[in-house]
């Protein structure tokens, strides 16, 4: 079995559900081909079973030892081949399973990191994680179901032709019963699947509410509300198990009809054999084969209605995983080049000049977050970096040299040295003067391993200070030639933030930078002020020349009430 | 990888409530056993009719075909129609007794202490509430019923296997110790096992969603190749995980196998020298032979549910340990506050010992006053505002309110005394009416409005599509932070402590809308205590008082013109901030 997970997934057929899954089956074709066949040879020995322990029953009529003694053995050996084969079909169905949700996994993580900030404007977050949470388990168990659907197909052939070969009224009996059988619980399947569904979106919501309950538990703790709360749940909780004895209801049903509707069969079969018994036309032990042959056929059956249900559930699973693959990044770039120099939005007017601190100050913050975001490319704008157009540039290009970083970007789960030096390689030294100059010493003077400190949960257990300054450190360390910093202090005390303006120059000094803010504690430490009303530039100079002569940029920076 | 705070039960606790909760529906349980027994006697009368009819027709004995046919025909519709009653009452019973116990759990949940709730992440609590609550439904959704089921039926079949003849049970015994040693080889890792395939895969699906909540931060950092090797990781570390498990069921697997066709073979074997020997008849070994392999089934059954109930004791005795947190206030009810007036004095506190983060802090608040803490990061704001708002006890010296120790009013009390607002931004799943209710469910139409006007969130309220009955929340209408801290002050205003404490509680809004926010909050906070914790200069401009906290210590404490007279560190920051060293009170 080769080892996973594969270091290239492939690039997967995403022309339809059935294209998706027919890749992921051809993508390990050995594994499936040699499961299947162990899966075969499983279903096969048990449907020997019944005509070797037959044959033994005739042996023991005819109280004839070494007839017992071999018939005993083979059935042993059996036994023994059927563990073997078993164990095999088994391992093959893991590896198959884990084969198929490991590629899907891989292929959506790769796209979602390719998609960037696409994805956000184009799928919802709970679409992707989804995939995660259910779609890969249903897309592993359609390729797991291959193997012993593949094998029921054949038992049942089988034990029909043993059957027929023996009296053909009796096969063709069994070759028919059986499907009517199978579909003489269908009509039960359409309510069950209506009430299964109703009872997960219940057991959603309930979920949800606990969660509801815990996330706001310090304000029901701290002010109150706890019975309200207490009594939603527990209606909630009553629906969930109203839903739940209704789905058993139907399901007590269908377990009920897979004795009696089989047993009908066993039945009329054994009934058949015994007059064939009484009359002489068959030994007695094949009385007892005939039965077993009925009671076996009830298997490789329920394996089929669970292969139609996975392999639906496989397909509806695969039609979302392509709905993602299919999207493709909005913003492209072009294969010109650019030394650098002066970036200019002409949309605003905002213009930077190379090496310098530079504010926006606007009236309003979307502006400001739409200023960033066509001067990093990750909006269309007209924008010139030097001579050339900002959008002929290659994106990857465009990415390492002009970072924006915003509050939205998150701190990922790792090791904190890992996530504050993203790009890599930056010495000791230069993270104390990162972590000094956002002024987040502190908050890794408090971790109990320091920079070592493995940060779960991507950063929830920090306070929103702390993970904007943190977010500022990485922001630092990734050392671009142009940063954009978005509001960048706006969670952190007056004290902190004096301290983080003080210090940002010198951090970035040689390098361009761009602050959005309306902070006078920063604006007052920049080179260079720009004062955006309703999208446009309206007046640049330094914090106080615009206190002075600009008193709409006064009244933005001081709250407007003095 | 949450860090678990919470404590969690012993086994000992868990036994006593498993048992508590079996024994509570004597009567439901005892039918649901009947039930399925007596379909597992049905199901063994068609092998013992089926040894007959084999007797017979060896022996020339009278055969009825049509009768047998019917007669096992028979025995299966009873039988399908037990199983449908059987299955059905189990079903109840348990759904009954899993609803018990999540309600339960959030019960407790509810009841825990509020300095639990303040110290301990969200994260280990949305942990058991999610996935041990999910984990103990298909326990008692699944496995407890299957073992039971199995149980009963496998102990009816050796009943009737004794029946049929004792003699013929001897054979069955070389299964024994074949199933019983490597179940227990297998059982004593399996739960481990399966324990960190589960994390492992809980990873796996993390590290998804994270690549895809940070998605913008992945394209803007680089970090494509990072997120891939993270991913590759996870797989691999699940790969790992599975193929332990995978071990472990290739060496249980071929041993239960073994057990479960060695009793049919040596039934077989040892029947038919025993009916040579003329001590058993043809029939009985039929119907052992028969009765031998219908007991793979329940065997099987049982056996592969079994972890998945150890699996069930570990979720349980997380939910349970909920209930093990000591209570942490020490309630007198016979004092009762003499007045508003707050008063610190000498108040020290440390979250680790020997690590004070509060050295000796004395400060007394003025009812109706309005008071703001500024001061850098980790000076210990936040810490003496939950001293204040009585969440936590002070390790030495004494919070009070009109003399009374805060943490000795019950926690009713001490809600009308003095509550606390943060930073967090939580929105109720229901309406926007429901989220401020929750402290003052008689509130009417009139005083929500009021509240909401308080915090200038009116006017976006009813422009919703449905106003105040506008769906807001997880799954409800998307409500921006800013909107969800406008909320959390109206909620406030509603339940009307007489001193609230706010740790940064506008830090969210936009600062131009949240000065305007804090004065129209403060028209209608008039002669209520406020404390706020603030990170922005004005509201220490609009305050009556503002204390300036550093290195655990007031180290300034005075009106805004007096601090900036004083020409300290304050002074010096509200220079900086406010471009002009003068009073700006133009």
């Amino acid at each position: 079995m080769r080892s996973l997970p594969e270091a290239d997934p492939g690039v997967p057929d995403i022309r339809s559900p059935l294209r998706y899954l027919w890749w992921t089956a051809r993508r390990q074709w050995s594994t499936l081909l040699t499961g299947i066949g162990f899966a075969t040879l499983w279903w096969l020995v048990q449907a020997l079973m019944p005509a070797v322990l037959g044959r033994g029953i005739d042996a023991v009529t005819a109280k004839d030892s070494r007839a017992l003694l071999l018939w005993a053995g083979v059935l042993l050996g059996l036994g023994l081949l059927q563990a073997y084969t078993g164990l095999m079909r088994h391992r093959m169905a893991v590896q198959t399973w884990l084969s198929a949700a490991y590629r899907t996994v891989q292929v959506t993580a790769r796209q979602a990191a390719r998609l960037g900030a696409t994805l956000p404007k184009r799928l919802s977050t709970g679409e992707v994680v989804s995939v995660g949470n259910s779609d890969i388990a249903h897309i592993g168990s359609s390729m797991d179901i291959l193997l012993r659907g593949t094998g029921s197909v054949v038992a049942i052939v089988t034990v029909t032709v043993i059957l027929i070969s023996t009296s053909l009224p009796l096969g063709l009996l069994v070759l028919f019963g059986v499907p009517i059988m199978a579909l003489a619980v269908s009509p039960l399947l359409r309510p069950l699947h209506r009430r299964q569904r109703r009872h997960r979106e219940l057991v959603g919501d309930l979920s949800t509410r606990a969660s509801d309950i815990v996330a706001g538990l310090r304000v029901l703790r701290g002010i109150g509300g706890e019975q309200v709360f207490a009594g939603r749940y527990r209606e909630e909780s009553q629906l969930v198990r109203q839903a739940g004895v209704g789905v058993a209801r139907i399901e007590s049903v269908l377990e009920g009809a897979q004795i009696v509707l089989p047993g009908l069969l066993i039945a009329v079969v054994t009934g058949v054999g015994a007059s064939f018994a009484v009359a002489g036309e068959i030994p007695t032990g094949q009385l007892v084969s005939f039965y077993l042959y009925a009671v076996f056929l009830i298997g490789p059956l329920r394996t089929l209605t669970e292969a139609a249900d996975k392999l639906t559930k496989g397909h509806v699973a695969a039609g979302r995983v392509i709905r993602i693959l299919s999207i493709e990044p909005e913003v492209s770039g072009g294969t010109a080049s650019s030394p650098g120099g002066v970036l200019r939005d002409s949309y605003s007017g905002v213009t930077l000049q190379p090496c310098s601190l530079t504010a926006v100050a606007a009236d309003s913050p979307d502006d400001a977050a739409a200023i960033a975001d066509r001067l990093g490319r990750y909006a269309d704008g007209d924008v010139t970096f030097g001579a050339a157009d900002l959008a002929d540039l290659p994106l990857a290009e465009i990415r390492a040299r002009i970072l924006v970083a915003d509050n939205s970007a998150r701190l990922f789960t790792g090791r904190l040295r890992d996530e504050l030096d993203v790009r890599g390689g930056a010495t000791d030294a230069q993270l104390r003067e990162a972590l000094h100059a956002a002024c987040a010493d502190d908050i890794v003077e408090a971790l109990p391993d320091g920079l070592d400190t493995v940060v779960a949960e991507a950063g929830r257990e920090f306070s929103g200070g702390q993970q904007q300054r943190l977010r500022l450190v990485r922001a630092l360390l990734a050392d671009p030639e142009v940063l954009i910093l978005v509001e960048p202090t706006s969670a952190v005390d007056a004290h902190s933030e004096a301290r983080i303006a003080g210090r940002l120059a010198k951090a970035r000094a040689g390098r361009t930078t761009l602050v959005c803010t309306t902070s006078p504690l920063v604006l007052d430490r920049t080179d260079h002020v720009i004062y955006v009303e309703d999208g446009r530039v309206l007046a640049e100079g330094t914090h106080r020349q615009l206190l002075d002569n600009t008193p709409a940029y006064a009244a933005t920076v001081t709250r407007g009430e003095d | 990888m949450t860090r678990e705070i919470l404590p969690v039960a012993d086994r000992k606790q868990v036994r006593a409530y498993a048992r508590r909760l079996t024994l509570r529906y004597p009567r439901e349980l005892t039918v649901a056993l009947l039930l399925h027994g007596l379909a597992a006697v049905a199901g063994l009368a068609v092998p013992w009719q089926l040894g007959r009819l084999v007797q017979d027709v060896q022996y020339g004995g009278e055969v009825n075909v049509v009768v047998v046919a019917a007669a096992i025909g028979a025995f299966l519709l009873l039988q399908g129609v037990l199983v449908r009653y059987a299955v059905l009452a189990s079903a109840r019973l348990g759904e009954k007794v899993l609803a018990e116990l999540r309600e339960d759990f959030v019960d407790r949940v509810l009841g825990l202490p509020l300095s639990t709730v303040e110290r301990a992440g969200a994260g280990d609590l949305i942990t058991r509430t999610s996935r041990d609550v999910d984990a103990l439904s298909r326990t008692v959704r699944h496995a407890v019923p299957e073992t039971l089921i199995a149980s009963v039926t496998f102990v009816i079949t050796v009943g009737a296997l004794l029946l049929v003849s004792p003699l013929l049970m001897l054979p069955m015994l070389i299964a024994g110790p074949v199933l019983w040693i490597s179940s227990r080889w297998y059982l004593k890792r399996a739960r481990d096992g399966y324990l960190r395939e589960n994390a492992a895969y809980a990873d796996l699906t993390e590290g998804l969603a994270e690549t895809v909540e940070g998605a913008r931060a992945v394209e803007a950092l680089g970090l494509q190749e990072r997120r891939r090797a993270r991913t590759d990781d996870d797989i691999a570390r699940s790969y790992a995980a599975e193929r332990y498990t995978l071990h472990l069921r290739s060496m249980w697997y071929p041993a239960v196998e073994l057990g479960y066709v060695l009793p049919v073979v040596a039934t077989l074997l040892v029947g038919g020298l025993f009916y040579t020997s003329g001590w058993v008849t043809l029939a009985q070994v039929t119907t052992a032979t028969l009765y031998a392999q219908q007991l793979i089934d329940p065997l099987d059954r049982f056996l592969m549910w079994i972890d998945e109930l150890q699996v069930g004791g570990a979720s349980m005795a997380r939910l349970l340990g909920v209930a093990n947190v000591p209570d942490d206030r020490v309630t007198s009810a016979s004092s009762s506050p003499s007045g508003e007036l707050l008063e610190a004095s000498d108040v020290r506190y440390a979250y680790r010992e020997g690590r004070d983060v509060l050295h000796g802090v004395s400060l007394t608040v003025q009812p109706g006053e309005r008071l703001a803490m500024v001061g850098p990061s980790g000076a210990g704001k936040s810490t003496l505002g939950r001293l204040l708002a009585g969440i936590h006890g002070p390790r030495a010296g004494s919070v009070a309110v009109g003399g009374v120790p805060l943490v000795e009013l019950p926690l009713d009390d001490l809600r009308g005394h003095v509550a606390l607002v943060t930073q967090e931004h939580h929105v109720f799943k229901g309406t926007v009416r429901d989220n401020l209710v929750i402290a003052r469910s008689d509130a009417d139409d009139q005083a929500v409005r009021t509240a909401l006007e308080a915090v200038d969130a009116l006017d976006w309220v009813l422009e919703l599509p449905d106003g105040l009955e506008t769906r807001v929340g997880s799954g409800g209408l998307a409500v921006s932070p800013a909107q969800a801290q406008q909320l959390a002050l109206a909620r406030l205003v509603l339940a009307d402590p007489h001193t609230l404490v706010l740790d940064e509680a506008t830090s969210l809004i936009d600062p131009r809308a949240a000065r305007h926010l804090e004065r129209s909050l403060a028209a209608v906070l008039d002669k209520r205590t406020v404390i706020a914790i603030a990170h922005r200069l004005y509201t220490a401009h609009d305050a009556d008082r503002v204390a300036v906290v550093e290195d655990g210590r007031i180290s300034e404490l005075g009106s805004h013109d007096e601090l900036v007279a004083a020409g300290g560190s304050y002074a010096a920051l509200w220079t900086s901030w406010h471009g002009t060293p003068s009073t700006p009170n133009q």
